[in-house]
């Protein structure tokens, strides 16, 4: 658990950009996008795929994804 | 009868030599990782300056209006993506495979006050997570070379724009000035990997980027791809005597 999760003035990650959030798809089925705040990844169901953001940018690339089980 | 001999894996181009389709990718990765920090300078001072004036004449070609949007592939550290943005361009989407490059586009976005417009995401051009028909411009500036399946980029680009949209392609091409040559050929394979080794501590990547440029498709081959990929009313601009070329296409 880190310090910083809970403390809202420094939050461990920048938050993403909501505009962003509601255009996106999965890369690989064009199909929609679940944000996980908890996890701060965006999941594609149908790919079992979960995209990382990393400092407030999306990184969706297939192989940086974590499969999901 | 089946060959039951595994195929080799497809070979794509890596700068003059062959490599492995899969390996292209991370080795095009390594050679941005590398020049990230010193990229701006850098493009200044291997073409003299005159990206600059490339990349304003493909910003005055996109024709920024408010209610526009963009999608700039291969945005790098945003020069055409912030450009849109800066001369009154709608929302912006700047994409990059690399997420150093696309950092410092962040970087600059914010201390240039652009970042209210724009949008910044790490994607693979051949395989963008963008909806269909969703964009009136695509771009993409000195990015399509470093691109394994370039033909699949043009695909993407084309199902990301709406009809009526179109789609520019800035990249290096075909000298057609014959008496150029020997100035280019050694401006290129003398003086930048000796930049790279001073200014970038980085010949190699350099020598990388002067033989792709080499190995990339021609003016006429690119637009033939282009049509291949849907695009129509296909256009051809050399600039500094097809040093670079300004391709354009549009969704119809």
């Amino acid at each position: 658990m880190s310090e910083s999760a809970s403390s809202p003035e420094r939050p461990k990650q920048p938050p993403i950009d909501p505009r962003l959030l509601e255009i996106l798809v999965c890369p690989l089925t064009k199909g929609p996008l679940e944000y996980d705040r908890e996890k701060n990844e965006l999941i594609s169901r149908q790919a079992g795929l979960a995209y990382p953001i990393r400092d407030g940018i999306p990184i969706m690339l297939v192989e940086e994804a974590r499969k999901l089980d | 009868m089946q060959n039951n001999v595994p195929s080799p894996e497809p070979q794509t181009d890596f700068g003059f030599r062959m490599v492995p389709r899969s390996a292209k990718k991370t080795l095009v990765r390594r050679v941005f990782e590398s020049v990230a920090p010193r990229y701006d300078i850098m493009n200044d001072l291997m073409s003299l300056g005159l990206h600059r004036i490339w990349k304003r004449i493909l910003l005055s070609a996109l024709d920024p209006r408010p209610g526009r949007r963009l999608l700039d592939l291969a945005a790098g550290t945003g020069d055409v993506g912030l450009g849109w943005a800066a001369m009154g361009g709608g929302p912006v989407w700047l994409t990059d495979i690399n997420a150093a490059m696309l950092a410092r586009a962040k970087t600059r976005a914010v201390d240039r006050a652009l970042i209210g417009n724009a949008h910044f995401l790490v994607a693979d051009a051949e395989k963008l997570p963008l909806p269909d028909q969703s964009f009136d411009r695509v771009s993409i500036a000195f990015g399509l070379r470093n691109c394994t399946d370039k033909q699949a980029v043009l695909a993407e680009a084309y199902r990301a724009l709406r009809s009526g949209g179109r789609f520019f392609c800035l990249e290096f091409s075909e000298l057609q000035v014959a008496a150029f040559a020997p100035l280019y050929e050694a401006w290129s394979f003398e003086v930048l990997p000796l930049l790279g080794k001073i200014v970038a501590k980085d010949a190699e990547s350099y020598r990388y980027l002067a033989e792709s440029i080499r190995r990339f498709p021609n003016q006429k081959r690119l637009a033939a791809m282009m049509q291949t990929a849907g695009f129509r009313h296909i256009s051809v601009m050399n600039l500094s005597g097809g040093i670079v070329a300004l391709h354009a296409g549009w969704r119809v």
